[in-house]
């Protein structure tokens, strides 16, 4: 690490103070912050989920006699005895359930993992120990696992999204004939898992007709909606808690099988219930990034200019439920292109359902792009800096939708200032240090600027103090934090007397913990609950912090409580509404007027041995800009989360499977790989400041799936640099360079 | 877990004496808990023996170049022993190249070396077919599974689970002594005898019978102040080997006097290179005797079309293991 | 090879045998039991064994009946209360269960309750109260050493430890020395200047 590094880097232009975290002295001494460790009224019952071993097939029969002999049990249920539930639906058709089939539906195995009983117990080892015991027989049926086995079905999008189009703007086949220099390849990316370190859990209790759950959670108001529809009770008798989330990324947006497990177990029971998926269930649990196979074609001119460009995509997803992420309209409109054909598929097979997993689309897509744009630069003799300046562009050109703000060039100069870039010799195998070759590679990092409608209740009081309350989420982002920073530099008040509650289903609603859409949400919401304070001390909107804060102080009432309410520009109002029943609406990115991204540049150094092909990373820099920030403290922390998941996505992770049993293999973190402190080195982090005034209330752009977005093809770009050696099959693996 | 009984040993020979079916020994727990976890090992008796006569096993003592350590040292201890590290670093690199340091200040060497295989299908009990968990129930890696983990020598058509622990590779090459006290009474055995190959019967891993306690390891020339412990995995630490090499060397001017090569990652059972050593002792340490050392390593690798790079990657590990001990001083 | 007899310390045959010297070599841990069945381990297994044990943590004597399978880290969230040890594999995977044992860093997850007895046990809850935080915890503060906050616990735990133990010499140092905790919010380079900053107040 370079001798200067700093954690916790000054505010520069157009940035908040980089206030320390809400909830720091909380999270430093082990405070019960987090849904699982809340108290809840009387001794708790242990739940175990019993999952299939087999990805395909039915039960045949069910034994319990030996389970229910365990000291302590109080209850099996199975799909035999689980009665009616209600029934969800899932994101494509606007609902949140992960799945389509529902818990314990039947007798039919749809995916390994599949949650086939619970038990309950007055112990977590009698619950453990009965899952032994539960004998359960199974017609096992042969499974299709990924890619290229037996019974893989694929289909276009358009034929599982009657709305999807694939892009046909100008004609890519013409420009691609008619460039200098094109590219052709394939480029695979492999199963990856969220891997939160906080286990899947909820927390069921009843009182009386009212349901409560604790369960850790991206979307509380969501979850509320969908736990009420489950067990048939009406919305406003459930409570969900998730004060803190102990990591998410994507993992617990979804409503899974457990939440009405519990809470049947609960009713039944007549006591509190937790239930914990241990780490290995947790892989087929709620969801997992998809593999992708991609095909890219990219051409230009001998100035370097783009002409063509063609990438298709597959991605591989459940029998049951064909989850996908799309999103190369996003690549279409990176740069300066010709002509864009997209087309988009799904494979599907007999797994647990996909989910949205950190920068969904992004990661993937991108990889595959900017991968394309790395060779295509060197097979143009372009350094790929410079070849994406050439190619950068102030509209998306298939819309011709101008950018809100694009600072990309800005990024490519910060961080080739910082990383030392002009000492690249392009050559590859040019560089080495003793026994390590040594390869520099670069990659531009984007992600989709998105918003929700959001609430914010805001009571100031006169002595000086204020309190926020929304239903939105901290995963770890810092999310009190800013809600604190914003109502603060809006009334000048210290955002130290401001107390914030979030994740509780019973506050104002706000919006998923996803999409990156948080900050921009939750902050317009609070700025329009300010404007309202001001309003109702009647200063007019032009007031200066000094004089809101003496009108404060100066007030008749002892406090005053406004509801703060937002909906980004060009939704309906009807989206809020949506969101008080629990669904979700997101706008953003690619709109027919604008377009609005964030944008960020990457380089890294690899180090490769020469004899035994280990491959290092000493040395990542990253340079970003995303409109106004609101701390940069915490933006530093995402940032830097977001380069290292690129480390681990690049070279790391990657869930195994049986392609004979279509089951996960290295379901655990000693063997799902991701960076421990000792893989990373030198991490270096510049934040280029950026103004949008039109993008939204505060000028804010998400920033949570940025950084991690492109890594990958920095790394294989260094791989390259190093050894000569393209690879295009992720996680790059020693055994590849062999 | 399955119900057990607890209970603590004030000696060893306490410990031996109330061994019996289902007893097992429990030191770090830090394999048997785990598998314990995972309804792998099922205990009915556990019978402690960390605490065995207030710290009596827990000891490093040298004689000369003779080194003796007590069973019940925490991996953390030998790790970090100054004397150790300079007269013996294959030693101590093996063990902190291993786990993390939590694990080793819980693990006790002589638990270590008998860690079990981390084959998926072993670990996993709703797997139905796994030769060394229930014997004669087929092996789901050799029958189209994930091997890339798996080992390509010493293997079986029973068996290709790889041995995972990186100590036993050190203890190996420097041909240690196991010491253990058993219901018959004391006995010793030589390391390379006590795990066993796969062969027909993969379930059994280790020439140990019921009851037998580990006191102690020893080994008669322990001084190789240039040793050392390589170890090639996909992440920089807290990760198995794909391929690991213990080498010791002596050298005569440019000559070879005593090699001596363990490799971990590769093998279903702590290796000994014995023919690879004796190809190298007495001639010099180039590159063209170190490519015939490891063709003669792994002459009698087998692979599966996953795991085939492990004889590549094993070769390219000794041989820079041996070149990086040879620019040790010593 | 030689069987070195003097090496065992005088063990005899005699003493080995069955019924010999065993039952006063145990610690009376059995005879508290409260339903071990007389004849021992039948063949089906034995049914739940529960036991008293007298535990110390964070300088309180907790006395407790616990089933044998009690894992420490269990004992901690279930039976105590004290849910600051996080469990995020349950198989000493990802250190966020890390406590002291002795001063020890040690995984609670992969420790039998049983086992702790007669040990000094400290969590996350002991290491300093709220008014005057560890320097640990403050430096974790400072450098934002976290993000979701959820290995947190341990990180901190280990951390002290790592420079405990003389582990802390140098950035490669801490960060191979605190390889066994991870992060998935990825705070690696902030969790490396905190242990940095403390080790100078901690005068590591």
């Amino acid at each position: 690490m370079a001798q200067d590094y700093t954690p916790v880097p000054a505010s520069k232009d157009n940035m908040g103070k980089p206030v320390a975290r809400y909830e720091a002295l909380q999270k430093v001494t082990g405070a019960k912050i987090y849904a699982e460790d809340l108290p809840v009224p009387g001794r708790p019952a242990y739940a175990w989920m019993v999952t299939s071993g087999i990805a395909k097939g039915r039960i045949t029969a069910i034994d319990d006699t030996e389970a229910r002999a365990i000291p302590g049990v109080q209850l099996i249920v199975t799909h035999e005895n689980v009665g009616q539930l209600g029934k969800l639906e899932t994101f494509a058709n606007g609902g949140l359930a992960i799945t389509e089939v529902g818990p314990l539906a039947g007798p039919e195995v749809h995916h390994d993992g599949q949650p086939v009983a619970l038990i309950v117990a007055d112990t977590f080892e009698a619950a453990r120990e009965a899952s032994y015991k539960l004998a359960i027989s199974y017609a096992e049926e042969s499974p299709t696992a990924t890619f290229g086995d037996a019974g893989a079905t694929e289909k276009a999008l358009g034929d599982i999204n009657p709305e999807y189009e694939p892009i046909r703007f100008n004609d890519a086949e013409a420009a691609l004939a008619n460039s200098a220099h094109t590219i052709d390849a394939e480029y695979r990316t492999p199963i990856q898992h969220h891997n939160p370190i906080e286990l899947f859990s909820t927390t069921a209790y009843w009182e009386g007709g009212r349901l409560v759950l604790h369960e850790p959670s991206q979307y509380v108001w969501g979850l509320k909606h969908s736990a009420a529809d489950l067990m048939q009770v009406d919305a406003d008798n459930v409570r969900v808690k998730s004060p803190f989330v102990g990591g998410a990324f994507g993992s617990k947006g979804a409503v899974t099988h457990r939440t009405a497990l519990a809470a049947l177990a609960a009713k039944r029971l007549g006591r509190p219930v937790k239930l914990v998926a241990m780490r290995d269930q947790g892989f087929t649990h709620s969801g997992h990034r998809q593999e992708t196979r991609q095909s890219v074609r990219l051409g230009c001119d001998a100035n370097g200019r783009l002409t063509g460009y063609d990438h298709r995509s597959w991605e591989f997803t459940a029998r049951t439920t064909p989850y996908y992420n799309g999103g190369l309209d996003k690549c279409a409109a990176m740069y300066a292109f010709d002509a864009v054909r997209t087309d988009e598929y799904v494979v599907q097979g007999d797994r647990n359902v996909p989910t949205f997993m950190r920068s969904p689309a992004e990661v993937p897509t991108i990889y595959a792009l900017e991968a394309a744009m790395n060779e295509l630069a060197a097979e143009a003799g372009i350094d790929p800096v410079e070849f994406r300046k050439i190619n950068d562009t102030r509209v998306n050109p298939v819309n011709g939708a101008p950018y809100t703000s694009r600072s990309l060039n800005q990024c490519l100069d910060a961080v080739a200032d910082s990383f030392g870039w002009t000492g690249r010799d392009p050559r590859p195998g040019s560089m080495r240090e003793g026994d390590w070759l040594i390869g520099w590679g670069c990659s531009m990092a984007m992600y989709p600027t998105q918003m929700g409608p959001s609430t914010a209740r805001l009571i100031v009081r006169r002595n000086g103090s204020a309190l926020i309350e929304v239903a939105a989420h901290d995963v770890g982002t810092g999310c009190y934090t800013i809600a604190a920073q914003a109502a603060g530099e809006r009334l000048g008040i210290d955002p130290q007397r401001i107390e914030v509650r979030m994740g509780d289903s019973r506050l104002p609603p706000g919006p998923i913990s996803g999409g990156s859409i948080s900050t921009a949400s939750v902050t317009s919401a609070v700025a329009n609950a300010c404007d309202r304070i001001v309003e109702e001390l009647g200063l007019s909107s032009d007031a200066s912090t000094d004089e809101r804060a003496a009108a404060m102080a100066g007030m008749s009432e002892p406090e005053i409580e406004v509801l703060g309410r937002w909906t980004p520009p060009g939704m309906g109002e009807d989206a809020l509404q949506a969101m008080y029943d629990g669904g979700v609406r997101i706008t953003g990115g690619n709109m027919d007027e604008r377009t609005m991204f964030a944008f960020g540049a990457e380089m890294v150094e690899v180090r490769v041995n020469e004899r035994t092909r280990e491959i290092r990373v000493p040395r990542i820099h990253g340079a970003f800009a995303a409109g106004h920030i609101m701390n940069p403290r915490t933006a530093h922390s995402q940032y830097l989360g977001g380069l290292i998941w690129g480390i681990g996505s690049a070279l790391h992770e990657a869930t195994e499977i049986d392609h004979k049993r279509a089951r996960y293999t290295n379901d655990n973190i000693a063997e799902y790989l991701i960076p421990v402190n000792a893989d990373i080195g030198e991490v270096n982090i510049v934040m280029v400041p950026e103004r949008d005034d039109e993008i939204n209330v505060l000028g804010v752009k998400g920033i949570g799936e940025l950084a991690n977005v492109g890594t990958p093809a920095a790394i294989t770009d260094a791989i390259w640099h190093a050894t000569g050696t393209r690879i295009r099959d992720l996680p790059v693996r020693l055994e590849k360079l062999l | 877990m399955r119900p057990f009984y607890y209970e603590r040993a004030e000696t060893a020979v306490g410990a031996v004496a109330s061994s019996g079916p289902g007893t097992h020994y429990l030191a770090g727990g830090t394999t048997m808990v785990d598998l314990m976890k995972l309804d792998v090992q099922r205990p009915t008796r556990l019978v402690d023996i960390s605490g065995l006569e207030g710290g009596r096993y827990d000891f490093i003592r040298w004689d000369g170049d003779a080194l003796r350590i007590g069973a019940l040292t925490t991996m953390a201890k030998l790790a970090d022993d100054e004397q150790v590290r300079r007269r013996a670093p294959v030693l101590s690199d093996a063990l902190w190249l291993a786990a993390s340091p939590q694990i080793r200040n819980m693990a006790r060497i002589s638990g270590n070396v008998l860690q079990r295989t981390r084959c998926p299908y072993f670990r996993d009990t709703s797997y139905a077919q796994c030769n060394k968990r229930v014997p004669g129930s087929g092996c789901a890696a050799l029958d189209g599974g994930v091997t890339r983990h798996h080992a390509v020598l010493g293997t079986s058509d029973q068996c290709i689970a790889t041995y995972p622990g990186d100590f036993a590779q050190a203890l190996i090459a420097l041909d240690a002594v196991v010491e253990i006290l058993s219901p018959d009474g004391p006995r010793s055995v030589r390391f390379a005898d006590m795990h066993v190959l796969p062969g027909g019967k993969p379930d059994r891993e280790t020439m140990l019978k019921e009851g037998d306690l580990i006191v102690a390891f020893s080994i008669e020339d322990a001084a190789f102040p240039r040793s050392k412990y390589l170890k090639v995995r996909d992440r920089e630490s807290y990760a198995y080997a794909l391929a690991s090499a213990a080498t010791a060397l002596r050298m005569e001017g440019d000559t070879v006097a005593d090699v001596r090569l363990g490799l971990g990652g590769v093998a279903t059972v702590p290796w000994r290179a014995k023919e690879a050593e004796a190809s190298l002792r007495g001639g010099p340490l180039d590159e063209s005797a170190l490519e015939r050392a490891a063709q003669i390593a792994f002459a009698g690798a087998t692979t599966t079309e996953e795991n085939a790079f492990k004889v590549d990657l094993g070769k390219r590990t000794m041989v820079r293991a041996l070149l990086e001990t040879a620019r040790m001083e010593g | 090879m030689s069987d070195d007899h003097d090496r065992f310390d005088n063990f005899s045959r005699r003493t080995l045998m069955k019924g010999g010297a065993a039952g006063a070599a145990m610690l009376p841990m059995g005879a508290r039991a409260q339903s071990m069945s007389a004849g021992g381990a039948s063949a089906t297994g034995p049914s739940v064994q529960r036991i008293e044990v007298s535990l110390d943590i964070n300088g309180q004597r907790r006395d407790l009946t616990i089933d044998t399978r009690s894992t420490l880290l269990d004992v901690l969230r279930h039976e105590l209360e004290l849910t600051g040890s996080k469990k995020g594999c349950d198989h000493g995977q990802c250190g966020a269960c890390t406590v002291h044992v002795d001063g020890q860093r040690t995984l609670s997850c992969l420790t039998l309750a049983a086992q702790a007895e007669g040990t000094k046990v400290v969590t996350i809850e002991g290491l300093s109260d709220e008014d005057n935080l560890h320097p640990m915890q403050r430096a974790f503060v400072e450098n934002d050493a976290f993000q979701c906050g959820y290995c947190t616990p341990g990180q901190i735990m280990s951390g002290v430890a790592c420079i405990t133990e003389g582990h802390a010499g140098s950035d490669a140092e801490i960060r191979e020395y605190m390889s066994g905790n991870l992060c998935r919010c990825a705070a690696y380079p902030n969790i490396v200047a905190a242990v940095k900053q403390a080790r100078t107040e901690m005068g590591g």
